[in-house]
């Protein structure tokens, strides 16, 4: 892990003392190159996990996730060039350090054995997004944002300290390796049933569960662009990933702890995808479909099957990859019209094709076209549910479909029909752009080719 | 008190930037030096401001709207931020909107003028549907449907049929009347040198427009409007050079930015906008000169100003107890004297639009009482002799927002401005057409083209082109 964690702490003094026209180059391709060296933890020797020191060891849950942060970084430095073409060059440098030192501190959550070293850097995580959001978002509400995003989250995760604390005290170790051994079914008291609660919030207000969402549609809106990728790429799965981990030492409890939140998400997955079909904001939309995607991560979580586990790990990659383009591509919009509103810039298909065909290949991945591995994750999901209970076959059929509609509503919405006079004269795309959005559909191509690395280690 | 301090910090750090040129592939259009220097302190508001919408037509972010008085308020594409361009005291004190006779009619005779006053007019009548605001009580526009009473000589009677054929066509209510008619309907009119008369028979009126102003304003900030006051002193733009499918270059530019000066303060507020609608009546002209209209040779397109300036006309309010009762329409004398009824207790308005070589000043409000003796009171007499008793208790001014080239709206946007609209110009009849100009500027803005009502004669580009969308009618 060092030859991950060490290089990335080193961008740190590189960003610094980079000249003035160097900045940019210095820190994404160095970036890139360490995404390269992340790549070589996908060689899983074992159905175990890879080791590497007391502290870290990375199995194939985490190993996709950390590719996916390592990947994020170089493209949320391409897409956050434009608007910060106007600041000074310490406002650049700043910026850059958080974003590397968010890139820091999720590494090692991803990676972290013991579970208290993962609390810190999960909470540690806020910081620098707080920033980013507080600081370089565009409209007075990013204050409200911020603090939503902040409160939301810490109020969820104090409860979670509590019950590390606890669990410390009576299995011995946190060793997330070693507590899998250890652990015993928890009874059926009050307090077990508290630190059920204790540890899940946490990581139910994260993916966010649809009742303790309210933080996302304004931190992902307010957010700059860099901001919103890392926000709706990664630290969603954050979430996720804490689920799956801690639910191993919660048995049985789960069997019947966990329908509440089945039904807030199954609620939440059709109540989430049906406000996107009456979202103004481009980015609103999209952070609420993100709302409903990871509500099916939850509902695969809680169910706990190997089917379920798969799916969930394929729908966090893949929705990381897709939401990710898709704020980049409305970043975009947002920088040649100045509006989010999606009606007002409308047939850019005209000006820009090539936007346009990213745009399509954008929406087919949100709607999980096959053979893509949204798909593969959804479809995984949806057939183990249906095994967990028949009738969530409804939900998830009407959530498919309001899906495919909101999708196809803004793909329509943005780039057919007639343009508005008022973008006569847009830019026309730039070369990073178009990397940009390349860098993102290349993985999620690619994958289809292989998903078998990003199904998870319960694929067997 | 963190946000207070992170927000000042902001502030401070947003200030020490530059307003400089823009970067990017594009060449620069120029952006001269900053005026006002940066007001120290806490600002009213932050530089970049958003709104939220839950309306089927959102509007757009950050649009900024230069208002004067009505004519942006129906755009149901909401502005994100709405200037008064007026100085200290605004606040619509003299705005046209408010000052205004109030009258509606559909006896013009331009096709699409008839249309946008019969919009207007079904808009009203069902006001309360469009404007409904939850738990607030429902508007009373006091409707008096009363019609208009148009009289031509023997020279215009020709003209007058032509023009009520047309309103027909367009289902205007309108009904011819010969002096004898005339006579028997409205026995206080003396008829001599009549010889047609039309008569407006539905849809026409007048009303409050204070409280359709209200009413607009309370709906549109119950959908999440913001509405600023200051006046709006320069704006930042770009420039594109791009050139046409025939070859010739043109530069389109783009606003980015506009500033706006505090009242009664050197401070003023940059706001990055998506699209500037122009609605700001009689100044509409400055406002289109700080954007870059008509800065250009002659004769072309960059050249062609928005030909709108203000023209002032004095209303006067007297008091007759001899009067017409109420069946009284509001009459339009051939002459150009109008008046109507005001009221239950034998008060009317009424003025006169003066001729060419007697334009007032408009340089302010201030009204010119021997103006009515002179000009108002003599033909008022002559064709109403119960007015040669009468005494004139108030009177006030305001402003048109008189279209020089042909007295008919400007709607559309601006060919080389890309964000631009512009809704003015409309001559004295800004109120009465303001809700379906607001309703095509949206649909131009959302769509593209216009949907309902083709304003393409309205166009800007008319101007460039010298196409004359000319009234055939009087007032």
């Amino acid at each position: 892990m060092l030859k991950i964690i060490v290089p990335t702490t080193m961008l740190l003094p590189m960003t610094w003392m980079s000249k003035h026209n160097m900045i940019w180059i210095n820190a994404t391709v160095h970036s890139l190159l360490i995404s390269l060296i992340s790549l070589s933890l996908l060689n899983q020797l074992s159905d175990n996990s890879l080791n590497f020191s007391l502290m870290f060891f990375s199995d194939s849950l985490s190993t996709p996730l950390l590719i996916l942060t390592t990947w994020l970084l170089p493209l949320m430095l391409m897409a956050s060039q434009s608007h910060l073409s106007k600041e000074t060059t310490t406002r650049k440098k700043l910026y850059i350090t958080m974003l590397i030192l968010l890139q820091l501190f999720l590494i090692m959550t991803f990676t972290a054995t013991e579970l208290i070293l993962f609390y810190i850097l999960f909470e540690a995580t806020l910081v620098p997004t707080l920033i980013i959001i507080t600081r370089w978002g565009n409209q007075t509400e990013r204050l409200s944002a911020g603090l939503y995003f902040l409160f939301y989250t810490l109020a969820g995760s104090l409860p979670l300290l509590v019950a590390l604390v606890y669990i410390q005290n009576t299995m011995g170790s946190l060793n997330f390796l070693i507590i899998h051994y250890w652990s015993h079914p928890l009874s059926n008291t009050w307090s077990n049933i508290f630190m059920w609660l204790a540890c899940i919030m946490a990581f139910m207000v994260k993916m966010p569960l649809y009742g303790l969402h309210l933080w996302l549609p304004k931190a992902h809106v307010e957010a700059p662009i860099a901001g919103s990728m890392v926000l709706a790429a990664v630290l969603l799965k954050l979430g996720g990933y804490g689920m799956m981990r801690i639910t191993t030492i919660l048995n049985p409890l789960t069997n019947y702890m966990a329908y509440p939140f089945l039904m807030l998400s199954m609620w939440g997955m059709i109540m989430t995808s049906s406000i996107c079909l009456r979202q103004t904001d481009l980015k609103s939309l999209i952070a609420y479909s993100s709302v409903s995607h990871m509500a099916l991560v939850i509902v695969a979580i809680m169910i706990q099957t190997p089917w379920s586990f798969m799916g969930a790990t394929a729908l966090m990659i893949a929705h990381g990859l897709t939401s990710s383009m898709l704020f980049c591509l409305a970043n975009t919009n947002y920088e040649r019209v100045h509006s989010r509103t999606m009606i007002l810039a409308r047939g850019l298909q005209t000006f820009l094709p090539l936007m346009a065909t990213w745009w399509l290949m954008a929406s087919l991945t949100n709607l999980a076209l096959p053979p893509s591995i949204n798909l593969i994750g959804e479809l995984l999901i949806i057939m183990s549910s249906f095994s967990w209970s028949n009738i969530t076959i409804i939900l998830m059929g009407a959530n498919m479909m309001i899906t495919a509609l909101y999708s196809l509503y803004m793909l329509i919405m943005t780039q057919r029909g007639k343009y508005s006079h008022h973008i006569n004269n847009i830019k026309p795309s730039f070369t990073r752009e178009n990397t940009l959005m390349a860098l993102h559909m290349l993985p999620l191509l690619l994958l289809t080719l292989n998903p078998k690395m990003i199904l998870g280690p319960l694929y067997c | 008190m963190l946000r207070r301090t992170l927000w000042l910090g902001l502030r401070r750090g947003l200030l020490g930037r530059e307003l400089g040129t823009r970067r990017g592939g594009s060449t620069l259009g120029k952006v001269e030096g900053s005026g006002g220097y940066h007001g120290s302190g806490m600002p009213p508001m932050s530089s970049h401001v958003t709104f939220r919408t839950w309306d089927p037509w959102p509007r757009s972010e950050d649009s900024g709207s230069l208002e004067e008085g009505i004519s942006y308020l129906p755009e149901l594409v909401q502005s994100g931020q709405v200037y008064g361009s007026r100085g200290c005291p605004s606040q619509y004190s003299q705005a046209s909107t408010v000052l205004s006779v109030g009258g509606i009619r559909q006896q013009f005779s331009l096709p699409e003028n008839i249309q946008l006053s019969l919009f207007s007019a079904e808009f009203l009548r069902n006001i309360n549907e469009y404007l409904a605001v939850v738990d607030d009580p429902p508007l009373d526009l006091q409707f008096n449907p009363s019609g208009y009473l148009f009289l031509a000589s023997e020279k215009g009677a020709a003209t007058m049929e032509n023009n009520v054929k047309v309103q027909r066509q367009e289902g205007a209510k309108v009904c011819l009347m010969s002096p004898e008619q005339l006579r028997k309907k409205f026995p206080w009119i003396n008829t001599e040198g009549v010889a047609l008369a039309s008569y407006g028979l539905e849809n026409e009126g007048w009303f409050d427009p204070w409280c359709l102003l209200q009413g607009l304003r309370r709906k549109v900030q119950s959908m999440g409007v913001l509405f600023c006051q200051g006046e709006v002193t320069r704006f930042v733009s770009s420039s594109t050079h791009m050139e046409t499918i025939s070859g010739e270059e043109v530069t389109l530019k783009r606003i980015h930015e506009v500033q706006v000066k505090m009242d009664c303060s050197q401070e003023y507020q940059p706001v990055e906008c998506a699209i500037v609608v122009n609605a700001a009546g009689a100044w509409s002209g400055q406002i289109a000169e700080l954007a870059g209209v008509g800065k250009g040779l002659p004769g072309t397109l960059q050249g062609t100003k928005l030909p709108v300036e203000p023209r002032k006309r004095y209303v006067y309010l007297w008091h007759c107890p001899q009067g017409p009762g109420l069946e009284a329409p509001l009459v339009a004398d051939l002459s150009g004297v109008y008046f109507r009824r005001e009221g239950l207790g034998n008060k009317y308005l009424g003025g006169c639009s003066p001729a060419e070589e007697e334009e007032p000043d408009p340089g302010n409000l201030e009204v010119d009482h021997d103006f009515f003796q002179e000009k108002v009171w003599p033909p008022l007499a002559w064709r109403v002799p119960a007015f040669e008793t009468l005494k004139v208790q108030r009177a006030w001014a305001g402003y048109y927002d008189y279209n020089t080239f042909d007295q008919n709206g400007v709607v559309g946007p601006h060919p080389l401005i890309v964000n631009m609209y512009f809704a003015t110009g409309f001559s004295g009849h800004g109120l009465q057409q303001a809700p379906a100009v607001g309703r095509a500027v949206a649909e131009m803005v959302l769509e593209g083209h216009f949907q309902t009502i083709n304003l393409s004669p309205f166009l800007f580009t008319r101007f460039y082109l010298g196409e004359k969308a000319l009234e055939h009618c009087i007032l």
